[in-house]
């Protein structure tokens, strides 16, 4: 007896009846399961989440986002939070009182006084909505009606890097999908042959902070999402013109040939991303058709270039980039990000400043009027901000006419315009000396879901499971700020 | 011989939680119970499922004449007595009991005494068994009508209705700001709990002397004061905080509902006040005309079914099809050049144009064929015709389209002659018609016939002039 079971438990002494009995019990217990469960064999492909994916979870306000973002963060206390006691307690020092033992970047420290320092610029109230936007923006000041004002702003991250990348991915470590790319994912594309997400750079002659690629990539997310960079100049997507002497019916082979080929691929491994860098190839295809097309702004009438400026026929320029980023709306790109470097004044901060305002300020306010004058603005949310705010006290020496500003995170102020944002609003309050919020407080993970609402996704829904935990753009916070919503 | 059963403990607690129970329904009124013995009765929610159970499993088991097992029914029968006290504990804290409460109590009372009765019958060994029979078939009958009143007194009475009849009605044209605004808002979001049923607070809010009289607070609502008016207080407080209203877990008041109940208590709370009566530029007019709105979402609801096969079928490389939210049959159509466009990849959408709510198809070069296609979507909200060839000819087509509210039409070659069209676009809320060749004149006409309508021209000249002065990105 003993002998017999030890026989039969080793699996190398099955003997061929053995062998059929289990088999039959096992193919049995297979059939029975498989006819209880019928997705038993279908493997894991299909998403486990309730909401379908591509679609909004409810009818949304938004289709897409322009994000003009003024990458080194301006100083909230020169653009649009004016504090007039600034000016009355000049020189002072800041009060621990407000401070509150806020931490400091090591650029100031290790001063002994925290001097408060004035705005050099001066202010004034525009439109119904009496919005007080610095002299810096004579023509942004023109839309304070349709623009809604948030001086509530605030973050955790006291840095630039951890700053930009917890304002794109919702995370200051880096490795998280950007905004864009978390869309793109949850929305699916509009337009087949254009990137859902695009990535339009410029740069300021102020003080800059590196732009890094990490800030536009989908992370975890499939490869698809990722934003991609157009540049100025005759070839916007690197390596996507053909080589000279290859026609497009040639092309057209090839990448079939490509396509079978990987097809193959894709049967033997079942990875996934083969898939879609099938689909990329497919894409590329068309966007060599589709790119030139939108990006050629030579068929812009005269009163477009003139209400941009005559600085947005010089490619890569801020304001070329935002009459490009009207064009690509136009085109279903879901997620256009704009960055424009040169926004980090430690010192020189007037002069510099007045620099910056001048690349963007036109430009801005003219896509703002250009996308309503197209009905755009009725789905098209435009958002303008950096990725922290500004110290009241002086950096260095104490110098009225020459003065800067270390980072600030407790209190910023961005704008934002159209869809299905409540205009000409002015949302949040800081102290009166614009270092602390004291009213309406919107951190990023909030800000975040209210960008998200209004593109028609429940920012707790909208997950992804990755190594073993579910991610969200806003992790595990974040509130929609309902106020703000038309 | 007659057998003499032993009177066990067991017998003593069934008679006198039976005679409890009728002392506590025949005196109901003259009792007040301690703060301890209340809470007892929050219990009787829990409690109430174990006597169903049981006593659903003994009837079943003497209809099918088998044996009931002596410890089966007794359980059954305790938990139905202790069932019953607690609910009557409960029951207490309510106040005035209103009628579903009151046959709730009764019939629950005479379920637990009905079965207490059964478990003395059972003792003695009976002889009829049609008796039997009769009591068991009772018990079943009270069982259903207690817990169909127990539920409606928890639920709302309209918990079981079908959904069909639940459906909201419309507010009618200049409608009384009290009964058909207010009064509604209150039904949905405060009567379950304070209704003569279910008096919580002592407060009733199904009438507006109700609301004056106020509850246990007072000041419920003072006319022309929302600040100061309990009723807005409660609203504004914070969800955490205990005196919430609604408490948290019942669905909380929108803004827009929020402002129509303060705006409505400023103008004095009157239930005589219609929508007419008020200024159209006053705030509480905007608000109610809102409403007034249909949901797209209703509408929505009941188009025809597509399936995401269909949709994906017909999507190509340049025709976007999608869902406009998850679950929902509306779709939107987004038209992208290609480099070879034909009408046909339009005309082939015939057979979902019922479902098609949003269409843009700016910028492609379509005609009269297209236009049909767009003019046979009865429930178009949405539509993108910029900068196509089409003229006055093929735009009368689209007057059929009375559930159009967005129209994009700039860059075109229309003329004053397509005004009728847009007169007859009743539900029209926006139109973008600059760079066409409407005159000025035919412009304002369309305004003074349209007031609400908000019409686009352009950006204003001289807005346009001060940003070519001041070109802050000029060459020179």
């Amino acid at each position: 007896m003993e002998k017999d079971k030890n026989k039969s438990e080793n699996p190398l002494k099955v003997n061929r009846r053995h062998f059929f009995s289990q088999l039959s019990v096992g193919i049995g217990s297979l059939a029975l399961g498989s006819l209880l469960i019928p997705d038993l064999f279908k493997g894991t492909t299909e998403n486990p989440l309730s909401q379908p994916l591509g679609i909004p979870h409810y009818a949304p306000k938004a289709k897409r986002i322009i994000y003009l973002f003024q990458a080194g963060a301006p100083s909230q206390l020169e653009t649009f939070d004016y504090k007039p006691i600034l000016r009355k307690r000049m020189g002072e020092d800041l009060p621990e009182s407000i401070r509150k033992g806020q931490r400091l970047t090591n650029m100031t420290a290790n001063q002994d006084k925290f001097p408060l320092m004035p705005p050099k610029v001066g202010f004034k109230q525009h439109g119904e909505s009496q919005t007080w936007i610095s002299d810096f923006f004579p023509h942004i000041a023109k839309i304070a009606d349709d623009i809604t004002v948030v001086r509530s702003m605030h973050t955790e991250a006291i840095n630039h890097d951890p700053a930009i990348t917890f304002l794109q991915t919702g995370s200051q470590i880096s490795g998280r999908p950007s905004m864009g790319s978390w869309l793109s994912y949850g929305l699916g594309s509009e337009n087949k042959n254009l990137p859902s997400f695009v990535v339009l750079t410029s740069r300021g002659k102020g003080n800059s902070q590196g732009l890094y690629s990490k800030l536009w990539s989908s992370g975890f997310l499939d490869s698809k999402h990722q934003g991609v960079l157009l540049r100025s100049g005759k070839d916007p997507v690197l390596y996507l013109n053909d080589p000279e002497g290859l026609s497009r019916s040639d092309k057209r082979h090839l990448l079939d040939h490509v396509s079978s080929l990987n097809k193959l691929h894709h049967v033997e491994t079942g990875d996934d991303e083969i898939e879609s860098r099938i689909a990329q190839y497919e894409m590329a295809y068309r966007m060599q058709m589709s790119v030139p097309d939108v990006m050629d702004i030579s068929k812009e009438p005269q009163s477009i270039i003139d209400l941009y400026g005559e600085g947005c026929q010089v490619p890569g320029t801020y304001a070329a980039n935002a009459l490009q980023a009207r064009r690509l709306a136009e085109n279903g790109v879901r997620f256009i990000q704009l960055y424009h470097q040169g926004w980090d004044q430690h010192g020189n901060l007037h002069n510099e400043m007045a620099g910056q305002a001048k690349d963007v300020d036109q430009a801005s306010a003219a896509l703002v009027l250009d996308l309503k004058q197209r009905g755009m603005l009725d789905d098209t949310l435009v958002v303008w901000g950096g990725e922290f705010g500004r110290g009241n006290y002086a950096q260095g020496k104490f110098d009225p006419e020459n003065y800067g500003r270390d980072h600030h995170p407790k209190a910023f102020s961005i704008w934002m315009a159209g869809g299905g944002i409540k205009p000409g609003l002015n949302y949040g309050q800081t102290d009166e000396f614009g270092y602390n919020v004291v009213e309406n407080p919107v951190h990023i993970n909030d800000f975040h879901a209210t960008l998200m609402h209004t593109m028609g996704l429940d920012h707790e829904q909208l997950i992804y499971k990755y190594q073993g935990r579910r991610f969200r753009l806003t992790d595990v916070a974040g509130n929609v700020i309902k106020d703000l919503l038309a | 011989m007659t057998v003499i059963t032993k009177i066990k403990w067991v017998d003593y607690v069934v008679f006198g939680l039976s005679l409890f129970l009728i002392f506590c329904l025949v005196f109901d009124s003259y009792i007040e119970l301690p703060r301890l013995i209340a809470w007892l009765g929050r219990w009787h929610p829990l409690v109430l499922h174990f006597p169903i159970v049981l006593l659903l499993l003994c009837v079943f088991l003497g209809l099918t004449n088998k044996k009931i097992p002596k410890l089966l029914l007794t359980l059954a029968v305790i938990f139905a007595l202790v069932t019953a006290i607690s609910g009557f504990f409960l029951g207490k804290e309510t106040g005035v009991k209103g009628e579903l409460l009151f046959w709730h109590q009764w019939l629950g009372g005479g379920l637990a005494l009905l079965a207490a009765i059964w478990y003395w019958l059972d003792g003695v060994s009976i002889e009829n068994k049609i008796l039997t029979k009769i009591l068991q078939v009772a018990i079943i009958g009270l069982v259903f009508f207690t817990g169909h009143y127990g539920g409606m007194v928890t639920h709302g009475e309209d918990f079981l209705a079908l959904p069909l009849e639940k459906r909201e009605e419309k507010i009618p044209e200049n409608p009384l700001i009290y009964k058909d605004v207010v009064g509604r808002i209150l039904d949905k979001k405060c009567v379950s709990c304070h209704n003569p049923n279910k008096k919580k607070g002592e407060l009733l809010m199904t009438s507006l002397n109700e609301l004056l009289a106020g509850g246990e607070v007072g000041n419920t609502i003072i006319p022309g004061n929302p600040q100061e008016s309990e009723l807005i207080r409660r609203i504004h407080l914070p969800i955490e905080d205990g005196d919430h209203m609604p408490p948290d877990g019942k669905k909380p008041l929108d803004a827009n509902e929020i402002q129509i109940l303060e705006q409505w208590i400023a103008k004095g709370a009157s239930d005589t006040l219609r929508l007419q009566h008020l200024e159209a530029s006053e705030p509480l007019a905007g608000l109610i005309r809102n409403l007034m709105q249909p949901d797209p979402n209703e509408k929505w609801v009941r188009l025809p079914k597509v399936a995401d096969s269909t949709i994906l079928r017909w999507s190509s490389d340049y025709l976007t099809i999608r869902r406009i939210a998850g679950g929902v049959n509306a779709l939107s159509v987004n038209l992208y050049k290609s480099p070879a466009y034909e009408a046909k990849q339009l005309t082939d959408l015939k057979f979902i144009s019922e479902n098609i709510v949003q269409m843009d198809i700016s910028g492609i070069p379509i005609g009269q064929e297209e236009m049909n296609l767009v003019a046979s979507c009865p429930n178009l909200e949405w539509l993108e015709i910029d900068q196509t060839p089409i003229s006055d000819n093929e735009l009368d087509t689209l007057k059929v389209l009375s559930d159009l509210k967005i129209l994009k039409i700039y860059s075109t070659a229309i003329s004053d002659k397509s005004i009728p069209v847009f007169k007859k676009l009743k539900g029209l809320q926006k139109l973008y018609l600059w760079n066409t060749k409407i005159s000025s004149n035919a412009l304002n006409e369309l305004k003074n016939a349209n007031p609400t309508l908000k019409i686009d021209s352009g950006i204003d000249e001289e807005l346009q002039n001060t940003f070519v002065k001041q070109d802050s990105l000029s060459k020179n």
